[in-house]
Formats: C-alpha cells, structure tokens, sequence
C-alpha cells in the first residue's frame, strides 16, 4: 500500500489564455516530508503554489489534501483544512506590529489570552521575539520573512508552503531559517520553493524541479546537484561554456 | 502589548465632550441654534456610518445616500401607520442593514473590485432616487403614508417617549436624545473596531489577499461591515426624517452621498473623530456663505476644499495627529541633544 500522501495533483493544468503556466503537474508530498521545488523564475512554481491554496482555480486536474478533493474551493476554507501559506513577497499587515499580526492569525484557532501567548511563542520560535513591539512596515526584508513565517505557524497548519523563504536575509538568517524549517517539519509537512542551492543542500532531500510549467525531475538533492540537465535549466547555457 | 479601549484618554475624553455638550448646549444656546445643532448631530451619525465602513473595512460606498434615504422613508412610513416611532426608529436600522447585507452579499460573493463597488452602490441609489421620485399618485401609499413622488412625505411623527404615542420630545429633548444616540453610534464602533472582529476588518483594508490566507472569510466580513454602516446610515435618515417631520426623495440624492464623501475626506479616513469635526465645520461654512449670499454656496464650498484636500491630503485629524507626533519627536529630541534635529531635516541643526 501506497504511504499516505497528504497533498496529491494529478493533471493539474493553469493556463493564462494562451499561456500554460502549469501542464499537467502529477504531484505528491508524504505526510511528514519536506520537499524542495526548484526551478527558474517563470518555472510555475508560485502558480503551483497559488493553485494548492485557492489563490487560482486550476484550468483542468485535480488537488487531493489529506484525501479530500480541494481544488476550486475558497482560500479560507483551504487554509482552514490545514495549509499555510507564506508568499514570496513578505504579506503583512504594514500599519501593525509583529505582534499584532503574528495574533491576528492565532486568533482565528485560540480564544483571546491564548491567542495573545501562542503569538509570542511563534515570535519566539522564528527568533523575532525582540521585534515584536516594532511596525512591521519599518523592518527588513528578512526581518519580514520571519515574521510572516510566524503568522503562518501561528495558524498551525498541519502542511506549510513557503515561497522563497531565505530571499534577501543575510548568510545568518539563512543558516537560523534552515535550522527552524528543518523543526518545522518535524510537526508538518513542508514544500519549500526556494533558488538558493546552499540552503536547498541544507534542508531538502527530495527535490521536484519545475521547468515550463511542468515537473522535469524528481529526485534527492545529491542526484539533482549534479545533474548537467538540471544545471543547463537552472543555470542556462552559458553553464556550458564556463 | 495592545492597548485596551478601556485605557484610551482619548475615547473617555470623546465622550465627556458629547456629553457636555448633551446637557450643556441647552444651557448655552436659544432654541434656533439649538435646532441648528441637531442637524450637525444627525449628519454626523450619517457621516459616521460612511467613516466606519470605508475607514475601517476599506469599503469606498458612492451610495450612502440609499441607506441613508432608506431608513428615513422606512421611519416615515412606519411611523405613520404605527401612530408612534419606538419601534420604527428600530426599523430604520434594521430594514437598511438587511438591504445592506443583500446588495452586500452579491457584491463581496461577486467578488467586484472597488471601482465596481462604487458603481455598483452609485447606480443603486440613482434607481432609488428615481422610483421614489415616481410615486407621486395616490397609488403609491404604504398603508396610511402616501409616498408622495417628488413631493415627499410631510407631517411624519416627531419621536415620542417609549410607550407613550401621545408625548412627544419638545427640540431641546430631541436633541438630547439624538447626541444620546451620536454618543451610543461614537462608542459601539469603537468596541467593535477595538475588537477581534475590528481588528479582522482592519487587516482586510491593509491586506485582504493575506487575511484569507490566514483563514479568514474576506466576504462575510465585509457584508457584515457594509451592513452595519448601512443600518447606522438608516438611523440617521429616520432622526432627519423625523427632526424635520418631513421627508422626500432628496435623501436618496448624489448629493447626500458626496456630503458623506466630503466629510469623511476632510476629517480624515480612518478616523471617527474626523468626519463628526468636518460636518460641524463643513455645515457651518455652508450656511454661513448661504446666509452672505454672495454666490451658489456650493461653488464656494468647492473652492474652500479644493485647497483644504490639497494642504491637508489625509484629512484634518490625522493631519493633527502627524503634527503633533513631529513636535513630539522634535521635543524629545531637543530634551536629549541641546542642538536638536528636525524630522524634516537628516542634517544636524546648527549649533
């Protein structure tokens, strides 16, 4: 018997007129596992992404959570099955603090003291205890990124998707995030889009590599990384050359 | 961390201020300003109702005037038939609010985005200001209220005690009671603002695409906005109605929903103070430059706000809020560095 899969496509197709931003994707995530996504800008992988949390109503295929039908419902409802979602463009509530918005989602699971102390104990564990006061209009990208991360596991999900999760932080955030992904997957699954091979290295085992709207190869990291064909995608032909 | 209402100098300052002016007002002023001030005071429930749903739920309404018009004819008729005005003063929240949650459910379920909201509400208030212009023949009555077309609706009960049709408010007491209800508006949305639920519309204004992310049903939320802006709506239209015993279909006019805009604009969006300042000031302009006759007054009110929008782009309490934070800052600044620094200046003032 098949492990159980806690997120399934099969024939999933978006298309933008006449653009196909993603063909026919038969995809499948472990319950428990922690998937990487790779591909160039343009790959589908967001699309894919937008798709799997009702952001998109998917031209054709099918979207299995936890063994139920999700595709064409409404993002909330999506989100309240149990997905998380943290975009690639950090997505806060600009006029409030980190706090503030970290509580804003646990209240939506937690009666109001609770909410307020789970809150903190998100910021906490994304490292970001120490902005919680500040607006978060006034912080860094990375700094952002974090906070974000906590409103999604504020939220807790049971899968967590995370677009481009290390963009713009520093070799330390990066090195913190990869460590915090890694714990997070031991309490979820997680599918993670990400361009950044050293942190891919860090956390991936099994990487799924997009390329055109369409998943080109799937493997572990290892295999991926020396894959000429993956770095003739990735990297472009001038890979070649050098 | 947050801040409970309860601790907020400002909301407990909001509310001695109306009610001194509840109390003190009749002790102040004749009977003539008096009445004068019970227009303000049912304008600025009207203006409220707009400040709520646009500042604090993102919701821009070109048509506050159909609630607003709504609630004033619902008190009229019911009042008529009824022969008191307890229970159609209540009806002329709730008959606007249900109306608000239909228009509301097509339009948030229908996913229109903001251009199409205004629109949408604008084309909805042109239709009601049409059909009821058209009730001008004797077929068109409401039990015993003739809806009257362009003609209106006169001789509409002023408000009486509760239980008691025969004993109806003099002005000085209608005002008290109309401030009463400014007070009750003033404070309920600032529990509900202060609230999770409040807190949920706000995060839809500054972002909708992540509060669904987080779980959060976007369009039940704004129906339930839209449709408690339009119930307070319909309440000021039933005090205009019954403050001027009459009522016609002007209140569903373009007019009264720019009035709405105009003062939620220049008291400030996000603001509840703001626009209840800008119809105090506003109206009193208005009727002064009525009263020199120099000009339409309206022309001239125009070019008294063009400069205002254009000094003051946020509005007038936010505007005060900003300056009063500078001259904060530069204070406690100057308290720290004998040679201060000016916000507007990166460079080190002058020694």
């Amino acid at each position: 018997m098949d492990d159980f899969k806690i997120i399934r496509t099969e024939g999933l197709t978006m298309r933008f007129g006449g653009v196909t931003a993603v063909d026919n994707v038969d995809f499948a995530v472990d319950d428990g596992e922690l998937r990487c996504l790779l591909g160039p800008n343009g790959a589908g992988k967001s699309t894919f992404f937008k798709c799997l949390t009702g952001q998109l109503t998917p031209t054709q295929g099918t979207i299995e959570f936890k063994g139920a039908r999700i595709e064409g419902m409404n993002t909330h409802d999506i989100v309240n099955l149990g997905i998380g979602i943290k975009t690639q463009v950090p997505n806060l509530f600009n006029g409030l603090t980190a706090y503030e918005n970290v509580r804003i989602s646990a209240r939506r699971k937690h009666l109001k003291q609770i909410a307020g102390e789970k809150a903190m104990e998100m910021l906490e564990r994304c490292g970001v205890a120490g902005l919680a006061r500040r607006e978060v209009g006034l912080l860094s990208h990375g700094q952002r990124q974090l906070v974000e991360l906590a409103m999604v596991l504020a939220g807790e999900p049971t899968l967590v998707l995370l677009d481009e999760p290390a963009a713009g932080m520093t070799g330390e955030e990066r090195d913190r995030l990869a460590g915090l992904v890694t714990e997070i997957a031991r309490s979820a699954s997680v599918i993670v889009v990400e361009h950044d091979m050293q942190f891919i290295r860090q956390i991936a085992r099994q990487v799924t590599v997009f390329h055109r709207g369409a998943i080109f190869i799937e493997a572990p990291v290892a295999e991926i990384m020396s894959n000429p064909a993956v770095q003739e995608i990735y990297l472009g032909k001038s890979a070649d050359a050098a | 961390m947050e801040r409970p209402l309860i601790k907020d100098v400002g909301f407990h300052v909001m509310i001695l201020i109306g009610l001194v002016v509840m109390f003190g007002a009749p002790l102040v002023y004749d009977l003539f300003q008096i009445m004068q001030i019970t227009q303000y005071v049912v304008l600025s429930v009207y203006a409220l109702s707009l400040a709520y749903i646009w500042g604090f739920g993102g919701i821009l309404s070109f048509g506050q005037s159909c609630f607003f018009g709504l609630g004033g004819y619902t008190f009229a008729v019911a009042s008529i038939n009824m022969g008191e005005t307890t229970l159609p003063f209540a009806l002329a929240f709730i008959l606007p609010a249900l109306f608000g949650a239909a228009l509301g459910y097509f339009m948030f379920y229908g996913r229109l985005s903001d251009v199409y909201l205004g629109v949408v509400t604008l084309v909805v208030t042109l239709i009601f200001w049409k059909l009821i212009n058209h009730t001008a023949g004797p077929e068109y009555a409401i039990g015993d209220a003739r809806l009257g077309g362009f003609n209106g609706i006169p001789s509409i009960p002023i408000l009486n005690i509760p239980g008691q049709p025969d004993a109806w408010l003099d002005p000085e007491q209608m005002f008290e009671v109309f401030m009463a209800v400014l007070i009750v508006v003033y404070v309920g949305l600032r529990l509900v603002i202060a609230s999770d639920f409040g807190r949920i519309s706000v995060s839809i204004r500054e972002n909708e695409t992540r509060t669904s992310l987080l779980g959060y049903d976007v369009r039940r939320h704004k129906v339930v906005v839209f449709a408690l802006g339009s119930g307070i709506a319909g309440i000021s239209g039933a005090m205009w109605a019954t403050y001027q015993t009459f009522i016609d279909p002007n209140a569903f006019s373009l007019e009264m929903s720019a009035k709405a805009l105009v003062w939620v604009m220049a008291g400030g969006v996000g603001t509840l103070v703001g626009p209840i300042l800008a119809v105090i000031a506003l109206q009193w302009v208005s009727l002064k430059l009525g009263e020199l006759n120099i000009m339409n007054n309206y022309v001239l009110l125009g070019l008294i706000l063009i400069p205002l929008v254009l000094v003051l782009p946020r509005g007038l309490v936010p505007s005060i809020r900003i300056w009063a934070l500078d001259a904060w800052t530069i204070w406690k600044s100057r308290q720290g560095d004998p040679g201060g620094r000016r916000l507007a200046d990166p460079k080190p003032a002058a020694e």
